[in-house]
């Protein structure tokens, strides 16, 4: 490795948390989707706090820092995890506007 | 109270995406003189995201329920149906992205670093579009109170 890619790695940090938001992002669709589908599902997560959106909140955040941390061994190039952390975005936003669009 | 409570929510939502489109134009002219600024700048865009965040979700909870029966009974039941439903959920994503701007930021040094640079101009770029989405759903949600309001009062 010359000293050209040695300047341009990320931070550990960086890797795990971006792929700690992509992950988070499709497991907030799913938890969506899931939620909706169940009444069971909604019911123990209002339950658990009172409201099944401070829940659903509270898993994603709490899977990000966990994720977060459990990833900081995963070394990848920027235009993979750019390419992970994009897909994410789209997928999720697709999936919630489209569970939506379709059930709402 | 409640006025309040939405206007800062939407506030501090707004300062979230001007301060990721700050971070945006510092990094596209990342030197080793701005380094600090732009990482700065990301806490910042990270900390007005958090709080428009439990402000909106407090007001979710606790003050939501009255205007979600109003807007269901009006002309417009859209405005919770579709575009509620979807800023409640798709607002998570952009509180994760947005916190995690000041860890892309921090990723290296983005004047010599330009697989951090890169990363981080994504990132940026990502929270104001997201941002404005989320924003003009919010816009459409209040438009479903006002419209089923005028329609009660004719």
């Amino acid at each position: 490795m010359n000293a050209q890619d040695k300047s341009n790695r990320l931070s550990k940090r960086a890797v795990a948390f971006g792929l700690s938001f992509s992950v988070c992002s499709v497991v907030n669709a799913i938890l969506v989707i899931a939620k909706e589908k169940n009444p069971a599902v909604q019911s123990a997560m209002q339950k658990l706090t009172g409201h099944h959106w401070i829940t659903h909140s509270a898993i994603v955040i709490i899977l990000f820092v966990i994720f977060g941390l459990v990833f900081s061994r995963i070394n990848i190039p920027v235009n993979r995890l750019l390419q992970i952390i994009i897909g994410a975005v789209v997928l999720s936003s697709l999936l919630i506007i489209g569970f939506y669009l379709t059930e709402g | 109270m409640t006025e309040i409570l939405l206007m800062a929510h939407v506030l501090f939502g707004v300062a979230c995406i001007l301060a990721a489109l700050w971070v945006f134009v510092d990094v596209l002219n990342a030197s080793e003189s701005n380094q600090g600024r732009i990482r700065w700048v990301s806490c910042l865009a990270a900390v007005c995201m958090w709080i428009a965040f439990v402000i909106g979700g407090y007001w979710y909870v606790v003050f939501y329920p009255a205007d979600k029966g109003i807007i269901l009974k009006g002309p417009w039941p859209f405005a919770h149906k579709y575009f509620m439903e979807t800023k409640e959920h798709l607002v998570i994503m952009l509180l994760l992205l947005a916190t995690y701007l000041p860890v892309a930021a921090a990723s290296g040094n983005l004047a010599a670093n330009k697989d951090a640079r890169r990363l981080v101009l994504w990132i940026a770029a990502i929270i104001p579009i997201l941002g404005l989405v989320i924003e003009g759903h919010g816009a459409i949600i209040a438009m479903g109170v006002k419209v089923a309001l005028l329609a009660k009062q004719i």
